[in-house]
């Protein structure tokens, strides 16, 4: 199963993306969505799914079931977008609370043993070169921090660009 | 001089970023007209954003989630950017604290780029970024003036920050973490997760609980 998170309109996102027939669970911007309160609840209090129950609430489950993550977000300051960093902020009971170390840095022991491949597309027409250099920094962080097998990471100037490229 | 003083932790007590927002304001004296400011929603007030463009001075102290900015301060911030973009640009100089769960204060880098850019695109001049490490022991450390004991490096860390906020200037980005072993550090965390999951009325085990 692949997980594709995205923060396009249902109607951009439709008109682009055809997911009919393919085993692809996606996550759009379509319920409401809480923002993490940090409470680590998802460790301590209901370990392995987040307290809040909306629908972003069993993120970390779900990629414990799947083999690559897309994600499709607006390039922000250089991260993710709002919406985007929501889910993501949302995942971490992915993860146990306990510490292991990588390249010399301190991470998180791994919950489950089934690791994703992570692919992030980045679009904007505004995105300068410090910008990108921040993104593609944190795609690695991020793939490191969530113990991926391995990440890409693309940019793209429109939504239109996007069109046949991704999935 | 007026500063504002922005928590950006959605927490509402016992933050990091609380706790070193207030040793900040320590070193800031008596002199500067001080506001503050808890951003723990994504919902920013048009009052809340007029306040703090009446600054010479914004510091930002917020709490790193997986390795950038919390989505709620992040909603906050491009609300904000589409409002400085409306009014036209201050002269503001933004400055930045970031603290992190594991020992490394370097996890931060990235969030404070994200920050960097955020005060480009809305015109704003850059001032200092610190990256904070361990950051889980701060709150609890309340009794502990910064600069002494486990929170030395904090202590000098903000005492060069709040010069160069008083005085409008630049520096380069610094990386700390508590003067405490990272070993000693990774055990305290980890006794710590036990201690709440039994006070949760679960058991040492569930922490590792998979759902199926
Ligand atoms: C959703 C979430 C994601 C986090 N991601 C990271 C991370 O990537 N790296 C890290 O070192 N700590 C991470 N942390 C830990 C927090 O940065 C740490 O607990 C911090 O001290 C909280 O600060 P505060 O009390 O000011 O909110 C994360 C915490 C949460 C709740």
């Amino acid at each position: 199963m692949k997980i594709l998170i995205h923060d396009l309109n249902e109607n951009d996102f439709n008109l682009k993306f055809n997911v009919i027939g393919k085993d692809i669970t996606v996550i759009s911007n379509n319920n409401e969505i809480h923002n993490c309160i940090g409470c680590f609840g998802c460790w301590v209090k209901t370990p392995a799914a987040c307290v809040i129950r909306d629908k972003y609430g069993d993120m970390g489950e779900l990629y414990s079931k799947c083999d690559e993550v897309i994600i499709i977000s607006n390039c922000c300051y250089g991260g993710f977008s709002p919406f985007v960093k929501n889910v993501m902020d949302r995942s971490i009971s992915f993860v146990l609370p306990y510490f292991t170390y990588r390249n010399g840095e301190m991470h998180h022991k791994n919950r489950y043993n089934k690791r994703y491949k992570l692919k992030v597309c980045f679009y904007g027409d505004n995105i300068i070169e410090e910008e990108m250099d921040t993104a593609k920094k944190l795609v690695m962080a991020n793939s490191i921090n969530m113990n991926c097998i391995k990440h890409e990471v693309s940019f793209y100037n429109s939504i239109q660009e996007m069109e046949g490229e991704i999935l | 001089m007026k500063i504002a003083l922005i928590n950006g932790s959605p927490k509402v007590k016992d933050s990091a970023s609380n706790a070193i927002l207030q040793e900040l304001k320590k070193f800031l004296g008596d002199e500067p007209i001080i506001i503050q400011e808890h951003f723990k929603s994504p919902e920013i007030k048009e009052e809340q954003m007029e306040s703090i463009l009446d600054c010479e001075a914004i510091v930002f102290a917020f709490p790193l989630y997986v390795d950038g900015i919390p989505s709620h301060l992040l909603h906050c911030l491009v609300r904000f950017q589409e409002y400085i973009d409306k009014i036209g640009k201050k002269e503001i100089v933004v400055y930045t604290l970031v603290n992190c769960g594991f020992y490394e204060g370097k996890h931060n880098a990235l969030a404070i780029d994200m920050m960097k850019h955020w005060t480009k695109k809305s015109g704003l001049k850059w001032g200092q970024g610190i990256g904070i490490g361990a950051g889980g022991m701060i709150p609890g450390l309340g009794n502990v003036p910064a600069g002494h004991g486990p929170k030395k490096n904090l202590g000098t860390a903000l005492k060069i920050i709040s010069d160069n906020i008083v005085n409008s200037s630049e520096g380069e980005t610094l990386f700390i973490t508590a003067n405490f072993p990272r070993f000693a550090y990774k055990l305290a965390a980890e006794f710590g997760w036990r201690k709440a999951i039994k006070a949760n009325g679960l058991r040492r085990k569930d922490l590792f609980r998979k759902k199926v």
